[in-house]
């Protein structure tokens, strides 16, 4: 019951991570490798802030840290026009040292005894159990963060930023300047991931310099999903369904760690295998239709 | 309305490939004007296009639009004010984007709020209104994805979504030529309602001399980076496509000796 429930409040918070690669990889058409960097720096700069007594105010340093990330790498991108994987590797690389002074020089910080979100949000409703506290606070976010960004992605400046993901050409004829829409989504896509980074060290109150390693792939994963099962039809059901991958994902994990089918450091190159298959498809159809035009003509 | 002056361009100067696109053109628009273009491959067609537009930036000369200098501004600041369309449909709309949100994006040029909704329903119901007009019955097809439209199709909206607020200038770099003959006759067709019903002045590149010599008022040939002739009004009419080609021949000539002239 407990790794159900806890599944659950993982899965949905690690959806606001997924929300964030959802926007760079499918809505933007760039695979944006700040996400490994930007996690974590939100983590650190929650996990600092909330052990200094500023729990709610962590969080916002978290976005905010991250959105920076997230414009360095456009700045990268777009002005000093580098490849796009290698400015986001750049910027990930970069982060790690930025990630360690935050932490103050250590590789982690424990937050125990420290009050965070989860601990004042149980405080301030008596009565209330610790499991659901967690649970009404990890809906609270990251169905709010869903529901924020498909009204924002019916605004204007969402509708560009879906445009240029999809013909940048027609964009910039269309009198928008492609550089600044850019930026601006990796910005809101790497301030997702790093809040992410903040909510998760507070939920189990400890930070870690590692803990963004492979969180690309895990949110790939996720998106990938989160479509097979609920389509990509629209980018509104695109983030709800980032947050449904994001928690089956969890139950993935809950199930290989609980029946011991494999061991939980499988997991990785699983995740691996899922996002390159669910990549390859295409290319494996085509084939596919190819051998079978070779067998017709062969018989 | 537009004026070009002096302008050259040139593609890889210094090596072997080094292509003179463009030298010294000369070209003056009035406002109201409907100029097709017509060259050979290799003309300068497309990159006296592409200068106008700011993708290419010239050597040499100056572009005005309006008496107001442009040559330095970029691409998509002068998007503002020129309109383009490309051959290929598939250039000018956002696939995975409603026919509504594509409109709804072009329309929003003018705007420049950026936080308030794309579409709102006075404009749903406007942009429902213009698409019914052209016949296509696009106008029931609002919440289609445009990249399940075919190319016919998709270049009308395109030319909807250039000329939904009215451009100074229109640049159609041969529009039609991806399409088949109906479906062409049917765009060019909504292309000189538009044209004609907003005054635009505008520039058409095309292939096929009768159609050149049918539309609009006036038509150059380019040559080898500037302009071999620019005939309009009288001496346009009653101008056949043969006596285009002897034309072209003539003023080839011409042009050559004079090239000799020039070498001795």
């Amino acid at each position: 019951m407990t790794l159900l429930i806890g599944s659950l409040e993982l899965g949905l918070l690690y959806g606001i991570m997924v929300m964030g690669i959802y926007l760079s990889f499918r809505i933007l058409n760039v695979p944006d490798l700040t996400a490994e960097g930007s996690f974590t720096l939100g983590l650190a700069a929650s996990a600092v802030a909330t052990a200094s007594g500023h729990p709610a105010a962590g969080l916002f340093l978290a976005a905010l840290a991250g959105g920076m990330a997230g414009l360095v790498t456009g700045f990268l991108q777009t002005r000093l026009l580098i490849h796009p994987v290698l400015a986001g590797i750049l910027t990930m690389s970069g982060l790690y040292s930025v990630n360690m002074f935050v932490l103050g020089g250590t590789p982690n910080l424990t937050l125990l005894g420290k009050t965070t979100l989860f601990g004042a949000v149980q405080a301030a409703f008596p009565g209330m159990d610790k499991e659901a506290a967690r649970l009404l606070v990890s809906g609270l976010f990251s169905l709010c963060c869903a529901g924020l960004m498909s009204v924002f992605f019916k605004t204007r400046l969402g509708l560009c930023i879906r445009a240029t993901g999809d013909n940048e050409a027609m964009v910039r004829a269309s009198s928008i300047n492609v550089s600044a829409t850019k930026m601006t989504a990796l910005a809101i896509s790497n301030a997702l991931i790093a809040l992410c980074g903040g909510i998760i060290a507070q939920y189990q109150s400890f930070a870690d310099i590692n803990s963004g390693v492979g969180i690309l792939v895990v949110g790939l994963a996720s998106v990938i999903i989160g479509e097979a099962l609920f389509g990509r039809r629209s980018v509104t059901r695109g983030f709800f369904s980032a947050i449904a991958g994001s928690v089956i994902y969890r139950y993935i994990i809950a199930l290989a760690t609980k029946t011991n089918f494999f061991p939980a450091y499988m997991l990785r190159l699983l995740s691996a295998v899922i996002v390159g298959i669910a990549l390859a498809l295409p290319a494996l159809r085509l084939l596919r239709e190819q051998g079978a035009l070779r067998r017709k003509h062969a018989a | 309305m537009l004026e070009i002056k002096k302008v050259s361009k040139c593609f890889g100067r210094g090596t072997a490939n080094e292509h003179q696109a463009l030298s010294g053109l000369e070209l003056h628009l009035l406002r109201g004007d409907f100029v097709t273009v017509l060259g050979s491959n290799g003309a300068g067609k497309s990159t006296l296009f592409n200068i106008i537009c700011g993708t290419v930036q010239p050597d040499e000369g100056r572009i005005l639009l309006d008496g107001k200098d442009i040559t330095f501004q970029p691409e998509h600041r002068r998007a503002l004010q020129i309109g383009r369309i490309f051959q290929d449909p598939m250039m000018g709309t956002a696939p995975s984007l409603t026919i509504e949100e594509n409109l709804a994006l072009a329309y929003s040029k003018q705007k420049k709020r950026s936080f308030s909704f794309a579409v709102s329903a006075g404009e749903r119901n406007d942009f429902r209104e213009r698409l019914a007009a052209f016949g296509m019955e696009l106008e029931n097809r609002m919440q289609t994805r445009v990249g399940t439209l075919s190319g016919g199709q998709r270049q009308v909206v395109t030319l909807l979504m250039a000329t939904l607020v009215p451009p100074k200038l229109l640049l159609l770099d041969e529009h039609t030529a991806a399409l088949d003959p109906a479906t062409a006759e049917k765009v060019m067709r909504i292309t000189n309602e538009i044209v004609n019903e907003n005054r635009i002045t505008t520039m058409m590149i095309t292939h096929n001399m009768d159609q050149a010599l049918v539309t609009g008022n006036r038509t150059i040939m380019m040559d080898g980076g500037g302009i071999l002739f620019d005939i309009s009004q009288k001496e346009r009419e009653g101008l056949t496509a043969a006596a285009l080609v002897e034309l072209y021949a003539e003023h080839k000539k011409q042009s050559f000796s004079n090239d000799r002239m020039l070498l001795h």
